[in-house]
């Protein structure tokens, strides 16, 4: 059938047929990373719109970028350090434009679909918590904890040495549960 | 290790990520200071809490905006393709030239090939390959809801040079059951190509009477005239007599027959 099929394709041997100038395997790569890759970026950006934008980019930037790609390296890993790539550009494109912050207008945490709607009231306080993390700890926490990623791969994402990865998800994860706890109005016990 | 070290190690510990020994190891610290243990539990719940937090999902745009990007970029290098053929229908000096140039080329890819070690048979491979993962890519989008999706299957699935069994069997019931008009004109676009298969050419013909829109009556008739297909003979007549069948199709029918000398 045709999802035995497509998961006996690994993407570096897709990878492998892109380099060699087909954009047909670009499809698989899409069908296979496009929502993890949409929910990295959310984290970043915290903006639905802009996410499925750069997520576009990116996947063209793997095409344009085809032949720098080493098969001998994990393509999610690749994928990651292009979509942060092509966040950051971003960035630098809206500054130009505006000045300033760019992303002043969407940095606040603004209360998320599902936040309106759920009942759970603790995980909708733990997304705020999330949110109100700097930038650089918010994306190291996402990295390790929805994704998955070994600090060796967060490390070569974000181009740093693992001891950096390390010191910052534990530093993210206290930063968090002060967070968590100032938006339920407790104050944190400090050990 | 210090009591810090220790404690850097939580998020690993807490997402199973640290070896063997080292677990061993934390754990034996654990059960030695109660602070860690506080610190770990504490943690552990705001660990499982960011595990249950829901995980947006990205629009249908962005599926639908991607393959039409993709699409138009493989329609530029079909065309690009198309315009360096079209150097073999001018004169002799040009086709000269462009056969030099093809053997520079030749010559300069053979070489880059061989220092890559890309071998022939590895080239066939990918061939055979790049056929398949179009297949998929087709079935894929023929599965979808979204008619435009569908649309984008029929155009993945047109590209395959021979189609398997699995993708002519979608694209015949893409042809016969899709809910969109569009969907299934372009489906038999697609099959036209085929027509050489005995059971392509039955499936057009068994088509007919599945069909209730005049565009995709009237469609099939002009591939089966176009193949000359003189065993549609029997469905055309029945379409050309039948005062429940719309005009233009009767009309059409007709027409069919005369052209076919029936």
């Amino acid at each position: 059938m045709f999802y035995d099929r497509v998961e006996n394709q690994t993407d570096s041997s897709l990878m492998k047929l892109v380099q060699a100038g087909d954009t047909s395997p670009l499809a698989l790569l899409f069908e296979r990373h496009h929502v993890a890759l949409f929910r990295y970026l959310l984290h970043l950006t915290r903006n639905p719109a802009l996410s499925e934008d750069l997520v576009q980019e990116v996947f063209f930037r793997v095409l344009k970028y085809a032949k720098s790609y080493d098969p001998d390296l994990s393509f999610p890993i690749w994928l990651y350090g292009m979509a942060r790539n092509a966040y950051f550009d971003s960035i630098r494109k809206k500054r130009g434009e505006i000045g300033g912050d760019a992303f002043g207008e969407i940095k606040s945490p603004e209360p998320m679909p599902e936040e309106l709607i759920s009942r759970k009231e603790d995980v909708m306080l733990l997304q705020r918590a999330l949110l109100k993390l700097p930038d650089d700890k918010r994306e190291v926490l996402v990295l390790s904890r929805f994704h998955n990623l070994r600090y060796e791969d967060i490390a070569r994402i974000l181009q740093c040495e693992i001891g950096t990865v390390k010191v910052r998800v534990y530093r993210a994860l206290k930063e968090l549960r002060e967070n968590f706890h100032e938006l339920r109005g407790e104050k944190l016990y400090e050990s | 290790m210090n009591p810090e070290d220790y404690r850097l190690l939580i998020p690993q510990y807490l997402s199973g990520q640290l070896g063997p020994a080292e677990t061993e190891l934390f754990e034996a610290q654990l059960t030695a200071s109660p602070e860690l243990w506080m610190e770990v539990e504490e943690l552990r719940s705001l660990w499982e809490g960011l595990g249950q937090m829901p995980q947006k999902q990205p629009s249908a745009a962005l599926r639908f905006r991607f393959y039409q990007r993709l699409n138009a970029i493989d329609a530029k290098n079909r065309r690009a393709v198309r315009n360096k053929a079209s150097w073999w229908q001018l004169g002799p000096l040009p086709q000269l030239a462009f056969g030099l140039a093809l053997f520079v080329l030749g010559t300069y890819v053979g070489r880059v090939s061989l220092n890559s070690g890309v071998r022939p048979e590895e080239m066939a491979q990918m061939r055979s390959q790049v056929q398949s993962l179009r297949e998929m890519v087709a079935l894929s989008l023929l599965d979808r809801q979204s008619a435009t999706s569908r649309l984008e299957g029929v155009s993945w699935g047109s590209r395959v040079e021979r189609p398997d069994r699995e993708l002519m069997s979608a694209l015949v019931t893409a042809l016969n059951h899709d809910p969109n008009v569009n969907v299934r004109l372009s489906s038999l676009d697609a099959l036209e190509k085929f027509t050489n298969e005995a059971s392509v050419r039955k499936a057009l013909l068994d088509s007919i009477p599945l069909q209730d829109s005049p565009l995709v009556q009237i469609a099939l008739i002009d591939v089966l005239v176009h193949i000359r297909d003189g065993a549609a003979a029997v469905e055309l007549r029945r379409l050309s007599q039948d005062a429940e069948v719309n005009a233009s199709v009767r009309q059409r029918a007709q027409w069919g027959l005369e052209r076919l000398g029936l």
